[in-house]
């Protein structure tokens, strides 16, 4: 038959209110099954007698509205009579009316108002700065107990963070500043070529990567490559209780997991920063010979004689301070990652943040310190 | 507490599970050499095993996350590795599991968690799905207000039954259960126990225990399946599965005696 079915007809049988329930009571009917429910009015003095027969399929959805809608509101013990029902039927409403007393879930956790959440955060970020700071405590009392101690140093762990921090970084932080030294020799060239003054981004080229451009974007993207691995590998284990497990075992986490990273990082910086003026300089070689009739031979006699030891030197100097700065970021941030695997990501993702914004200051406070050092 | 007595609708043989001849190898290592047998429409069933006899292996294999490398498994009818990816996700929504530690999803609170199946595979409003959720909180013994609750928030004890909440959401037919009272205190583990087997007998719900713990079996299971080697070494109730001679399956009944036996040698 197509019709659709009746789901719920009241009747009257000897006097007592009866629902005549037919169809199939499921949760894939359950919109239709609610519509139908609100013709039915709720029980009271007149409790409903059931009659199952025409049921073919009831489940725990459907019995639950269905008893929520007989139930007299405002509290009260559902009086039901079944009749007709198959045993299994019955057995489920039965259960379904012992459980059913409860109101509907709280779904959101309470957020506060504006005003209050921009009171939170600025007292969660003041205290926040304040275990910052502690931390960085921690680590340099832990250097000092290691220049005391030297044989608690771990080289083979360092050795092993520092291959993945230099070695496998040295294609991309090639790349990326061969592209810039290509992108910067291109920019100064055209200004250059209207005053016939080509020879000059020689001289452009050698000092913005040397002191700018090759510190600051290896910076970038070992704080993006390794920076955010820290943070992920340490804080995974903190949710797996790894870092438990080494404090328990009477070593401290710091020497164990940030001093490695902390050395490695520190010395792979300047050799990647180092790599980067070469790739640098030759991706503005390319375009000297390509765009302004500068020879390779040419570009390499005028760089040398030009570019002052300052340049590569401040770049050097400006490098292992911004490792520090990153992988004390990104080892904080792994220390405090919460039990679950959102905390994860968003302590990475606040790791990068953090450290490209630092290194950006930071570069700033040297351009003043150098500036006024006449470097 | 005593072997549950005889289920009242296990009398037709409908088998809602089918597992037939399944090996499974990575590499070299065989863990699964011709695994077979058949899970009947109501039952209460555990699978046991020593630890590293595939026991949670089979179970992924069963629903569907992990393909053997040889046999069959038909699950309310449909063979599992041969439909389509309509059919076998048609398939997932008359199943529920439960995993080992919740499985919960970490970024969302309890109640959305739970109202997850509902979201995405149903076209219900708002309005019937909160009060559906906490049904189904109290259920499984929970109070509603714990759907405000982050899972990191949680005790082991309500995580798992907040799982068991969300794996009940639309109406299976089969429960599966991996190690579901691993742990949980004792008095808890009893808890768990007795609401499984309360939920299986009211909704009818055919339950596929994977287990260590012997007061589950000897409290709500109706059969046991026992996997050693490779094989399924016996397939029976938990009372005949107890006097069977094989040595594995004497050391692990014992282990109660053993205990029972040392305390009456301290206690007198």
């Amino acid at each position: 038959m197509n019709t659709t079915p009746k789901w719920i007809e009241p009747d009257t049988d000897e006097g007592a209110n009866v629902l005549r329930l037919t169809g199939v009571w499921r949760l894939s009917n359950l919109a239709a099954i609610s519509g139908a429910l609100q013709s039915v009015a709720p029980g009271g003095e007149n409790p409903y007698v059931l009659d199952g027969s025409g049921l073919q399929e009831l489940d725990t959805a459907a019995g639950f509205i269905l008893c929520r809608r007989l139930a007299p509101p405002g509290g009260g013990n559902l009086e039901l009579t079944l009749r007709g029902f198959d045993p299994r039927h019955e057995r489920l409403l039965a259960l379904v009316r012992d459980r059913m007393d409860c109101p509907a879930a709280v779904s959101k956790p309470v957020h506060g108002g504006v005003l209050h959440r921009i009171g939170t955060a600025t007292v969660a970020l003041w205290k926040m700065l304040q275990s910052h700071v502690g931390f960085v405590g921690t680590v340099a009392l832990e250097l000092l107990t290691l220049m005391r101690r030297p044989r608690l140093f771990r080289f083979k762990e360092t050795m092993a963070q520092f291959e993945t921090i230099c070695l496998d970084a040295i294609p991309i932080a090639g790349l990326v500043t061969f592209l810039i030294g290509v992108v910067i020799a291109y920019l100064l060239g055209i200004q250059a070529l209207q005053y016939g003054a080509n020879v000059f981004v020689v001289d452009g080229v050698g000092l913005a990567m040397c002191r700018e451009l090759s510190p600051l974007l290896v910076a970038v993207v070992v704080a993006g490559r390794s920076g955010a691995a820290f943070t992920a590998q340490i804080g995974t284990m903190k949710v797996q209780q790894e870092i438990d497990a080494i404090s328990t075992l009477g070593l401290s986490p710091v020497q164990v997991l940030v001093i490695p990273r902390l050395v490695a990082i520190i010395i792979a910086l300047p050799l990647l920063v180092f790599v980067g003026y070469i790739a640098g300089i030759l991706g503005g070689m390319l375009i000297c010979a390509v765009q302004l009739d500068i020879t390779p031979l040419t570009f390499l006699d005028r760089m040398h004689s030009v570019l002052p030891t300052s340049a590569p030197v401040v770049g050097l100097v400006k490098a292992p301070v911004f490792a520090a700065f990153i992988a004390i970021i990104a080892c904080r941030m792994g220390m405090l990652v919460a039990r679950d695997a959102r905390s994860v990501g968003l302590n990475t993702t606040s790791t990068v943040v953090q450290s490209i914004v630092w290194v950006i200051l930071l570069d700033a406070v040297f351009a003043i310190i150098f500036q006024h050092l006449d470097i | 507490m005593t072997v549950a007595a005889e289920r009242p609708f296990t009398d037709s043989q409908e088998f809602v599970l089918e597992v037939d001849s399944v090996a499974t190898r990575f590499g070299t290592a065989v863990i699964h050499d011709g695994v077979s047998f058949n899970v009947a429409r109501g039952d209460v069933v555990a699978l046991i095993g020593g630890s590293g006899s595939g026991k949670s292996v089979l179970l992924k294999e069963i629903i569907g996350l992990l393909q053997p490398s040889a046999g069959s498994i038909r699950l309310l009818g449909m063979d599992v590795w041969r439909g389509s990816l309509d059919e076998i996700n048609a398939l997932r929504r008359r199943f529920g599991m439960l995993f080992q530690d919740g499985a919960l999803f970490s970024s969302l609170t309890v109640a959305e968690n739970v109202a997850v199946p509902f979201r995405e595979h149903t076209d219900l409003p708002v309005e019937l799905i909160l009060p559906l959720v906490g049904f189904k909180l109290s259920l499984v013994g929970l109070s509603p207000d714990v759907g405000g609750k982050m899972p990191a928030e949680l005790s082991g004890g309500m995580r798992k039954r907040v799982a068991l909440a969300r794996a009940l959401a639309l109406e299976p037919e089969i429960l599966f259960l991996d190690e579901p009272t691993s742990g949980l205190d004792p008095i808890s583990a009893r808890a768990f126990d007795q609401l499984v087997r309360v939920l299986s007998e009211g909704l009818g719900l055919t339950v596929f225990i994977v287990t260590h713990d012997l007061d589950t079996l000897l409290s709500i299971i109706d059969r046991v399946i026992v996997l050693a080697d490779g094989k399924v070494i016996a397939n029976d109730t938990v009372n005949k599965v107890m006097k069977l001679d094989n040595p594995w399956i004497r050391d692990y009944f014992q282990t109660r005696a053993l205990a029972a036996r040392k305390e009456g040698s301290d206690g007198t």
